[in-house]
């Protein structure tokens, strides 16, 4: 028997209503969201018993809950909410919640989580590590390296690696990006865990995933919410496609670098592959690659930013600083990633490049760092939730 | 009470409130004049079948207060008359009463020749267009006073001359025009009632479905005089419905439609569920509610019908309704459960919550209004307000606030 | 009424329905002084033409046989100034309309000796009719309001205003009532939104301000005596007082349900367990302490429906207790926002307006809401409140540090009835020869002991000292139509002891009240019948000299109206009379009539009616109806083109009540094959405007069915049957069933006798 202790809860509470959950003390029960939702499952239905159990501060039950990562927020339950209550947002506020306190470790989960107050840390952060890290070894000076000795930022067509050595790139991103794949498992376990208590699965997770995968790659849950209102699907699509491509094209960029070197030379025998020199040419597939994803990445944002204004503000929903965080962490990775790119082909600004450049490593580090604990991280717990959902007999 | 003769009392609209308010006032000795809208009196309950929780007709009660009218010299009754201008005065307040046209005037005796002449057929008011009745007609059996009316409008000139001529006592006038009367009156009860909500505003809820049909529309359909001659039938095929549901706060309770509880809803539909299964005891009546609201002795009738085989009371309130091949479908999440439900239903019936009529209605003497269009009491101006004008409730409560709304007019006009 | 003239009118096809000449000779025949035809009798010049015939013959009554008494009311209604009986007969509706030549089963002669019988009946019925004197008494202005709740209090302050004196009398030492130390009320205005100040500090201010107010405090009512507009009160308090009052306002308000019965919801294991209104207490205090260790509460849990809505204690709801909790929700967050509120229901009422006040307070306070029932509650410290049903899942526990138990509300009313059957039952246990009445009065004397010293007006009533009640201890009324009409004449129940309300309603429900008692003693002064023949002046007249002190008058007086000497003799109190007549059916010795109605007329005008003596050609069967539910139905059939039996002779009577046995004999001696009496529905929703009328119809005319084997009769020549209002499309079936029934019956054996 389910108890309701007093403390506990009571403390879940206030942080809810810190994260936007305010409007959840208004509902009254009537289950008008759930049963407009298209998306919630037959025999484990949300958002109104979300919202309720919210009001209580029964996070412990809502942190397994695949309920609330199943939402894709149309906010179709928002707009038809007979007291306003906007289920849609409360979805939000939860989802952030679980991302906070499934975190690995606990408190940098608190610490995005209250982003208002802690941004200025997590941006200029990592930036100054780098600036440090740069000083440190290369001094901004000359620098030897496989290329032979290399003049400092004095010269006009250089390689940037001269003050930036890949070597650091590597260990450093390499390191973030193990450490993001330890807290995402860590936090991924946990929630696959408790999912599991709540729930019994059974079947194959792979073959769940396969479906789940080829679901999210057309984006088919987003056609089937958001009846009659303008959809966010395809903006949505173009975002998530074009973070694909840009991390494909970075990863082909990492490779060709060293062409030249033996143990990977039998590789650039391949076609395609055969012309590669460094730098790349602008016009190499992979650059193509790498802008079309930038494209992507701009008009897909462009699109959903444009959507909200087009939707009245109840289909909307609230944007809360968590959003916000992320969505300015890849704003500020795509501009700085153009400038520098600018700065270097089309305006050689070489002081104004380096600057750029090493803004652009800072923040992209702070996107790794913050991965697990950002918005960001709904693509892993909706998966885990969608995955979940097929192995209890959902669609 | 000579006084109070001094300064009649005005009392806008003659339904239940309207009526209970002049009369009690009158019979105390205040000269009351009661204006009423529609060409006979009775307002709303008139269309109703059975008053809950006793399911007896409200023609029996309004019987007995025609009575108390007629007998009573005190009050003056203008039909067909609207209250369209209104000035403060120190004794009171200076209104215009306009009457419409009396194409059928008092000579009529109600003896039916006109309708014997008269071909043309127009939606009938009375049953809420349900079905079609002569042009020229008494407006339901009950009616008071018992004078037929005429949509003039409706016939071509040479029909009209024809009902005329019919007509052996010279009742009806084809040339009658428009009349107003400025009175001089001490207090005013404003007791100008409620119109149902529209069902095109509930999309969601399949408004626009013929077998979704509306509370006030399912009392046309269960009462004797109605549309179907007192049969609930399915109006899409005729057919008496097996499933029928209740779909509660149909608009009521709900910030996109009506912002507050229509207060009589959830009672009529448990009375509603005793109509149909009176009719067809096997059909399976289900209520989907948020909260079942019946206040004090109600529930007896709440846990009387609750317990009638074949009615189920539903926690979830209904989201979406849509036509599905044979029957319709409502979407809706069993709470108890936390199950999602498709449930189906031959005929639905959306309890659609009471809009003031005062809302739309700009007179100078509603001089305090609520945003939801209820009117408020200003004794200072000697306005006070009864029944369903005033907040939403059923007919009992109706009554006892117009019996006090009559004596705050009485005290305003300066009855002592 | 002797010098009589019948006034035919042949507009509406009653002219070709009837064979005029053969009508108006009928009445002549009955030695009528006048007759007149016209085309349109309601018309100018039909009316004049009636004047001019009445001062002509200097007419004394006058029958108008045209249309329905519900057609052209005010038309005719002048005519009473001019003569002082006039009777109209519904030849229209009741004949020409319902029994056209053409019809199938009708022909035009059958018509036309229909009309003639109404014709002679109303004759008959006028004959009898005497001249109407109003009653003229001294009638005294005061109101007495009992109880001075908020209701009580609105009541004394509206019928002040109305220009009547007022004596408020409260039992207490302080006025104000359940409502006195409340810290807020619910909101009354908009935006609905809050609490609002407690009004009843300012209401007690404006009484003692108001020097037409007498107020009795430490005051119970030991006596009432006589009729509304001289009611003798004597008061013992302070000093015993003696005063002559007009009417009644009875607003003695409600009791909170005893929290002792509530020891399923643990109420007496934890002295953190409170009531409502204990806690209400707490909150006028401004401190939120636990009883037991004076610690302020992390969580106040409230749970709804205490006592209410359950077959174990109140069946009803209490109607008030959802939103006064969500008020008190509002002042703990007043006095600390720190503290959680958790509020247990079974459903939210918060009807109406009271929407606004629902999320108003969820909005400012922000309580958490759970539908639930409390299977149990255990104390460990902290309180644990078991759940099952609820919202939350399946049996929880949901922690709390006080628990506030929104109890009920118990009418403070007396039943009447029972007490004075309680009085009666033990005089019998003592006095009876009879060893099981002895027995069993005992036995019923024991039931009803718990009555014993509820009184609370004290009414000098033979039928009991109060009100009498309809269920869960509520004063019986009709109380959707006309909610204030008591069984008792000038008597008016207000507030919480009229029905379950909230402090609004009681409010609106004290004007209502006042405003009736106000308008009692109006017409008491008019000499008129209060509801729901408001504005009769005619009134019984009981011959004593023949009476035989059956008491069956004063038992069956649904309204109380006659008391009884100590031999048994009725004490008519005509200020108390309602004007139904079921005194008059009740009489075997028919020795109670009013000016205008009487046993003796209804009995004249069946006999006035033509028997054919060859049963085979034209048998006659007598209908006696209700007046204001079947009667109305049967002409609504008519004007709906509805034909029926054309041998059935109706006569329309004020209440079904008012029928004597009389009537039944004088009709089947007379060769009539069959009676059949329709009158409204009875039992728990009654319909008949005098509450038992139809009731007591039924069990009388059960009684005459030995009787009538006796004379060799089969009992089935008698029928009753009820029948609403609405039921126009029913009543002639019913007719018509009836006819056939007789028919095979075959004639009246006494036919022709």
């Amino acid at each position: 028997m389910a108890t309701i202790p007093i403390e506990h809860s009571s403390d879940s509470r206030r942080e809810f209503l810190r994260l936007g959950g305010e409007n959840a003390m208004h509902c009254y029960q009537c289950a008008t969201c759930s049963s407009v939702c298209e998306l919630a499952p037959a025999d484990n239905p949300f958002p109104r018993r979300q919202i309720l159990l919210a009001q209580w501060g029964l996070f412990d039950e809502l942190m397994g809950d695949p309920g609330p990562w199943l939402c894709h927020q149309c906010n179709d339950c928002s707009v038809r909410c007979p007291r306003d209550v906007r289920p849609g947002d409360i979805m939000a506020s939860l989802r952030a919640m679980t991302v906070e306190k499934l975190a690995f470790p606990n408190f940098l989960g608190s610490l995005v989580g209250n982003v208002q107050k802690s941004w200025p840390l997590l941006v200029f952060g990592p930036i100054l590590f780098w600036v440090v890290l740069l000083g440190l070894t290369t001094g901004f000076g000359e620098v030897e390296t496989h290329h032979g000795l290399v003049p400092g930022p004095a010269m006009g067509q250089y390689f940037y690696d001269a003050l930036v050595p890949h070597s650091l790139i590597y260990i450093v991103n390499f390191a973030a990006v193990g450490f993001v794949c330890l807290a995402l498992f860590m936090s991924g376990t946990k929630f696959w865990k408790l999912m599991g208590d709540k729930q019994k699965r059974s079947g194959s997770f792979i073959g769940a995933l396969i479906g789940v995968v080829i679901a999210i790659a057309f984006h088919t849950r987003f056609s089937s919410c958001e009846r009659g209102v303008p959809k966010r699907r395809w903006g949505h699509f173009m975002v998530m496609w074009g973070f694909v491509g840009a991390a494909v094209a970075s990863g082909f960029a990492v490779v060709f670098l060293y062409a030249d070197i033996p143990p990977f030379s039998w590789f650039f025998a391949l076609p395609f592959f055969s012309d590669i020199g460094y730098p790349v040419p602008i016009t190499h597939w992979n650059k193509w690659l790498a802008n079309i994803s930038a494209v992507l990445l701009v008009v897909g944002g462009i699109m959903l930013f444009a959507n909200r204004l087009k939707r009245g503000d109840k289909l909307v929903g609230q944007t809360t600083a968590f959003d916000r965080f992320f969505l300015w962490l890849v704003l500020a990775v795509i501009a700085t990633g153009v400038l520098t790119e600018v700065f270097r082909f089309v305006v050689p600004v070489p002081m104004a490049g380096l600057v750029v450049y090493v803004v652009h490593l800072g923040v992209v580090l702070s996107l790794f760092l913050t991965l697990p604990y950002s918005k960001f991280a709904h693509i892993f717990y909706r998966t885990l939730a969608m995955v979940h959902e097929r192995m209890t007999g959902g669609k | 009470m000579s006084e109070a003769k001094a300064s009649p009392l005005l009392v806008i609209g003659a339904g239940i409130a309207g009526v209970t308010a002049a009369l009690e006032a009158a019979e105390m000795g205040s000269d009351v004049v009661l204006v009423e809208e529609l060409p006979s009196i009775g307002g709303r309950v008139m269309r109703i079948n059975n008053y809950f929780p006793k399911l007896c007709p409200p023609s029996c009660g309004m019987e007995i207060n025609t009575r108390r009218l007629e007998r009573n010299p005190r009050i003056r009754v203008m039909t067909s008359s609207k209250v369209t201008a209104a000035v403060k005065t120190d004794s009171g307040w200076a209104v215009t009463v306009t009457t419409a046209p009396a194409f059928v005037n008092s000579k009529c005796t109600a003896c039916g020749d006109c309708a014997e002449a008269c071909t043309t057929m127009v939606p009938d008011p009375h049953n809420l267009g349900l079905n079609e009745a002569k042009a020229i007609r008494l407006p339901h059996l009950n009616a008071w006073p018992k004078r037929y009316v005429f949509n003039r409008d409706a016939v071509s000139d040479k029909e009209a001359k024809k009902i005329a001529d019919a007509c052996g006592f010279g009742a009806i006038d084809l040339d009658a025009t428009e009349t107003t009367e400025d009175i001089e009156v001490g207090a005013v009860v404003v007791a100008t009632g409620w119109r149902p909500y529209p069902l095109e505003n509930l999309d969601d809820l399949g408004g626009d479905i013929d077998d979704v049909i509306s509370n006030v529309q399912m009392e046309r359909m269960a009462s004797t005089g109605g549309p179907t001659d007192g049969k609930i039938l399915c109006p899409s095929n005729g057919e008496p419905p097996k499933k029928v549901a209740f779909v509660q706060c149909a608009g009521s309770r709900d910030v996109n439609h009506l912002n507050y509880c229509s207060g009589i809803c959830c009672l009529a539909s448990l009375k509603q569920a005793t109509y149909v299964k009176e009719q067809i005891p096997d059909a399976e009546v289900t209520m989907y509610y948020i909260d079942r609201r019946a206040p004090g002795r109600n529930e007896d009738f709440l846990l009387k019908v609750a317990e009638m085989d074949g009615v189920n009371l539903f926690k979830g309130k209904v989201g979406r309704i849509e036509k599905a091949k044979k029957q319709l479908k409502l979407h809706v999440e069993d709470v108890e459960n936390v199950k999602l439900i498709e449930a189906d239903a031959d005929l639905v019936v959306l309890a659609t919550g009471m809009v003031p009529n005062a809302i739309d209605d700009d007179l100078a003497l509603f001089t305090r209004k609520d945003e939801e269009g209820f009117v408020l009491d200003d004794l200072e101006s000697g306005v006070t307000v009864a029944g369903v004008a005033r907040r939403p409730e059923d007919v009992a409560s109706s009554v006892r606030d117009a019996t006090g709304a009559a004596a705050r007019a009485v005290i305003a006009a300066g009855g002592r | 009424m002797d010098k009589l003239g019948v006034f035919l009118c042949t507009g509406c096809g009653i002219g070709d329905g009837v064979d005029v000449d053969e009508v108006l000779e009928a009445a002549n025949e009955k030695g009528c002084t006048a007759t007149l035809t016209h085309e349109c009798l309601c018309g100018p010049e039909g009316i004049d033409a009636i004047r001019g015939c009445i001062s002509e013959n200097s007419l004394d009554g006058i029958l108008l046989a045209a249309c329905s008494e519900r057609a052209k009311a005010p038309e005719f209604a002048p005519l009473s100034e001019e003569v002082p009986a006039v009777f109209r007969t519904a030849i229209r509706e009741h004949c020409t309309w319902s029994h056209p030549a053409d019809a199938e089963g009708q022909d035009a002669e059958d018509t036309t000796m229909l009309a003639q019988d109404l014709v002679r009946m109303g004759l008959a019925r006028l004959s009898g009719m005497k001249p109407v004197e109003p009653l003229q008494e001294e009638i005294s202005d005061v109101v007495l309001v009992v109880g001075s709740g908020r209701a009580g209090l609105e009541a004394a302050l509206t019928a002040s205003r109305l220009g009547h004196p007022v004596t408020l009398v409260e039992q207490g030492s302080k006025l104000g009532g359940l409502l006195a130390d409340q810290v807020s009320i619910p909101p009354e205005e908009p935006p609905y939104d809050a609490p609002v100040p407690n009004p009843v500090p300012g209401l007690i201010a404006e009484i003692e301000a108001d020097d037409r107010i007498q107020v009795l405090t430490d005051t119970v009512i030991a006596k009432i005596t006589g009729q509304p507009g001289q009611m003798e009160v004597t008061f013992e308090g302070p000093e015993t007082i003696e005063q002559t009052i007009g009417s009644i306002v009875q607003a003695t308000g409600a009791k909170p349900y005893p929290a002792d019965n509530l020891g399923h919801l643990g109420y007496g294991t934890s002295a953190d367990i409170v009531t409502s209104y204990d806690f209400e207490k707490m909150l006028a205090s401004g401190t939120i302490a636990r009883p037991s260790d004076g610690k302020k509460p992390e969580r106040i849990a409230f749970i709804q429906c205490a006592g209410s809505r359950d077959p174990d204690h109140l069946n009803y709801c209490s109607s008030e207790c959802c939103v006064n909790t969500l008020r008190q929700v509002a002042e703990v967050d007043k006095i600390d926002p720190s503290i959680e509120n958790a509020v247990i229901y079974r459903d939210i009422r918060a009807p109406g307006l009271m929407e606004h006040f629902f999320v108003g307070i969820q909005k400012s306070a922000g309580m958490m809401m759970t539908r639930g029932d409390v299977v149990g509650i255990e104390a460990n410290g902290r309180l644990n409140i078991n759940l099952s049903n609820s919202l939350l899942g399946d049996n929880v526990d949901v922690e709390a540090d006080l628990v506030v138990l929104a109890v009920g509300m118990v009418p403070s009313s007396a039943d009447g009835e029972l007490i004075r059957e309680l009085h009666d039952s033990r005089h019998q246990a003592e006095h009876s020869e009879s060893s099981q009445v002895r027995e069993a009065s005992a036995k019923r004397a024991e039931e009803l002991k718990d009555h014993e010293g509820t009184e609370i007006l004290n009414l000098e009533y033979r039928q009991g000292p109060d009100l009498p009640t309809l269920k869960y201890g509520f004063p019986d009324s009709h109380f959707i139509c006309f909610p204030y009409e008591t069984r008792r004449t000038g008597i008016y129940a207000a507030g919480t002891v009229h029905a379950p309300m909230d402090c609004a309603q009681s409010a609106e429900d004290g004007l209502g009240a006042a405003m009736k008692a106000v308008q009692c003693i109006e017409m008491a002064k008019r000499g008129e019948a209060v509801h729901p023949r408001s504005g009769d002046t005619a009134y019984p007249d009981f011959f004593l000299q023949r009476c035989t002190q059956c008491k069956r008058c004063t038992e069956e007086c649904p309204f109380g109206t006659i008391n009884e000497d100590e031999k048994g003799t009725p004490q008519f109190n005509p200020l108390r009379c309602r004007r139904c007549g079921i005194c008059m059916g009740a009489c075997p010795e028919r020795i109670i009539s009013f000016q205008d109605y009487s046993v003796h007329m209804v009995a004249e005008m069946i006999k006035s009616m033509s028997i054919p003596e060859d049963y085979e050609e034209k048998p006659r069967i007598l209908a006696i109806m209700c007046e204001n539910d079947a009667v109305p139905a049967l002409e609504a059939a008519a004007a709906d083109g509805a034909t029926w039996n054309p041998w059935v002779r109706v006569i329309p009577v004020r209440c079904l009540g008012s029928t004597n046995i009389v009537w039944i004999a004088e009709a089947l001696s007379a060769g009539v094959d069959g009676v059949i009496l329709i009158g409204c529905k009875y039992g728990d929703d009654y319909q008949c405007h005098y509450v038992r009328g139809s009731e007591l119809a039924n069990t009388r005319l059960g009684n005459v069915g030995e009787t009538l084997q006796r004379l060799a009769l089969e009992p089935e020549r008698i029928k009753v049957v009820e029948l609403s209002h609405d039921e126009f499309d029913r009543v002639p079936k019913v007719l018509d069933e009836f006819a056939e029934e007789l028919d095979e019956m075959g004639p009246n054996p006494l036919k022709g006798f």
